[in-house]
């Protein structure tokens, strides 16, 4: 009897998958997300929706962070460069959606260009505060760009419409970010199981060591934070058609903060992890939400926000604690358990 | 020439404050590694813990400020204790992601105690500005000025001339060797974790003075990490000076180039002075080995 899941060439090691359970899942579980705008009501559609873009750009997070260890605060001047790449250009120059969301990638990969620079001779938190400081200059930036961002005031999006056909939020929209999510998750998995993956990884681990070893650090580190960017631009722009108005004080530094707590509570360097976190935060707020709801409009929903705010710290603090490795961590662990029970390894 | 000098009086004011958290942040950070995110929201709360004391006990300036580092300094030992203590060993990141949703917490635990309307901190001190030259200053200003001096003077003898300062130089130094000296290091962090309290103790009290105290306090936590960047994580004083620094930059930029460049000044300027000096003006290059 074979006692494990062993690889025996390098084929096998760099597989996708080898586990058929596991495509028969995926494809199901794209299925179910596919379908779910026919069962669930409006309200529910439309916060899938919000999830799978917020999906998107935790993906983009976690291949900085997760893979590459190079700490960002700055996420949320991504995710506001690309929202607002894609408005001006459908504003301005009347461009299609595909073609405005992609603009909004490409301008947030050039501005990860920028912010990756330092990324070459800063190390740890020394850059997490300059990434933090690049989201601080572009948000004022898009508050004093005038006519082009609109200040203060904040820019409106059109409706979306795909080959003349408008397209309302919760139908024809839904399966646009569907689609993008999926796409996002495949190459996200590929590029981490390739090459640039590994070259990531080494860097992560140490990045002196990963030079020594012939990786070199200014490509990689530089296309580690433009791949990010991009993703996280791409969600940007995704969020500017959802919304439809954007305004500054949505893209505040507290959305890197979410974001990087949604990586952690699902486990860093993992794609299936982010996307775990990601659904496990939308499900706390949803369900601490809910809870406030039932109880009424007493004392306590007054203080609702600031209990949900409290809940949302702690899960933070307590995941970090007790879990490091995550709700992915987790899930190892239990399904280590099964397949060698009865024994401990 | 008076405006110049106005905007470099009120720029040292402000200075001294990002000064206080600055020196707080360096404080942490040279004996553990971890940049404490939450410092401005410690700062707030042990404000607001200071408004309750002085509307309870009708304390003047001084009493307030010592009672109030008090406080602070025991809220310190026990953020260490319960939530920092028993990451040791975690990455610094999972560490640092700790402080960040303790901050998140003590934002709301602040807003739901004592609501989100401003209110004054009255301590009676005399709120009429004294002139110097050109320049109006607050008497709280003067005082901030007075105690940031006595404050580095204290810290510098205490880590010149103390055994538990010259331990700490020693733990920030390296921690191996200082653990293998007898020089118990938790206690260290802990001490760390009190003395950095201890300043955002000060902080808050003169900017709840100056000011007024509001839950959107912590945000100066924030505006002070260019402060602690420039003069370097790890060294303290470079942190008062940097605050000051950055302080006198952002009321420069804020009065010549145009208004919102307060908000960025600073980050701009660390953003060029981190491409020159990647640890900061005072900071220690950390030589690192594979």
């Amino acid at each position: 009897m074979r006692s494990g899941n062993f690889k025996q060439d390098y084929r096998q090691l760099l597989s996708l998958t080898d586990s058929v359970p596991v495509i028969v899942w995926s494809i199901l579980l794209v299925l179910a997300f596919a379908l779910a705008p026919l069962l669930l009501s409006k309200y529910y559609v439309s916060l899938l929706l919000l999830l799978m873009i917020t999906a998107v750009g935790v993906l983009g997070l976690n291949l900085l962070t997760g893979s590459t260890g190079l700490i960002s605060l700055g996420h949320s001047g991504f995710l506001a460069v690309g929202a607002y790449a894609a408005g001006i250009v459908v504003n301005k120059l009347g461009w299609p959606m595909p073609l405005c969301i992609l603009a909004g990638g490409v301008c947030a990969a050039l501005a990860g260009l920028v912010v990756g620079v330092p990324s070459l001779r800063l190390k740890g938190l020394y850059l997490a505060i300059t990434t933090m400081a690049f989201a601080v200059i572009i948000n004022h930036l898009i508050l004093n760009g005038g006519s082009l961002t609109g200040g203060s005031e904040g820019l409106s999006v059109p409706q979306p419409t795909l080959f003349g056909v408008t397209l309302a939020a919760e139908r024809g929209y839904y399966f646009v970010v569907l689609a993008v999510l999926v796409l996002a998750v495949f190459v996200a998995l590929n590029l981490l199981r390739s090459r640039v993956g590994r070259a990531f990884m080494a860097i992560r681990e140490h990045d002196i060591a990963a030079r020594a070893m012939g990786v070199d650090l200014m490509r990689w580190k530089l296309l580690a934070f433009m791949v990010s960017a991009f993703y996280t631009g791409v969600a940007g722009g995704l969020l500017a058609y959802y919304t439809r108005y954007l305004n500054v004080d949505s893209f505040s530094l507290l959305v890197s903060i979410e974001a990087l707590s949604m990586l952690i509570v699902g486990g860093l360097g993992s794609v299936a992890g982010a996307l775990l976190g990601t659904a496990f935060i939308f499900g706390l707020n949803e369900g601490l939400g809910l809870f406030f709801g039932a109880l009424g409009s007493g004392m306590l929903s007054t203080a609702a926000f600031e209990i949900k705010g409290i809940v949302y710290g702690l899960a933070i603090v307590l995941f970090l604690r007790f879990e490091p490795d995550g709700l992915i961590g987790r899930w190892r662990d239990i399904k280590h358990y099964w397949t060698h029970w009865p024994f401990r390894f | 020439m008076d405006y110049f000098i106005q905007l470099l009086v009120s720029g040292i004011a402000v200075g001294l404050v990002y000064g206080f958290i600055g020196m707080g942040f360096a404080m942490i950070y040279r004996a553990t590694g971890v940049v404490n995110f939450a410092q401005g929201e410690l700062m707030m709360l042990v404000t607001y813990v200071a408004f309750t004391l002085a509307g309870t006990f009708k304390l003047g300036f001084w009493p307030l400020l010592l009672a109030t580092v008090v406080v602070s300094v025991l809220v310190g030992l026990i953020v260490e204790v319960l939530l920092i203590r028993p990451m040791l060993g975690q990455p610094v990141f999972s560490t640092v992601m700790v402080t960040i949703g303790l901050a998140v917490i003590i934002r709301s635990v602040v807003v739901l105690i004592w609501g989100a309307d401003p209110m004054p901190l009255n301590t009676g001190l005399p709120t009429a500005p004294i002139r110097i030259g050109p320049a109006g200053v607050y008497p709280a200003q003067l005082y901030a000025l007075g105690i940031m001096a006595a404050v580095v003077a204290g810290l510098w003898s205490f880590f010149r001339w103390s055994r538990v300062g010259i331990a700490m130089r020693a733990t920030a130094n390296l921690q191996t060797t200082a653990l293998l000296m007898g020089i118990n290091v938790k206690r260290i962090f802990a001490l760390s974790w009190a003395l950095s309290a201890g300043l955002a103790a000060i902080a808050g009290v003169l900017v709840g003075v100056i000011y007024d105290i509001n839950p959107g306090m912590w945000m100066t936590g924030l505006r002070s990490f260019p402060a602690v960047i420039l003069g370097g994580l790890d060294s303290v004083f470079g942190a008062a000076l940097g605050g000051i620094l950055i302080g006198v930059v952002e009321n420069m930029s804020e009065g010549y180039i145009g208004r919102g460049m307060k908000e960025i000044a600073g980050f701009v300027l660390i953003l060029v002075v981190l491409m020159v000096r990647p640890y900061g003006l005072f900071g220690k290059a950390e030589i690192e080995r594979v």
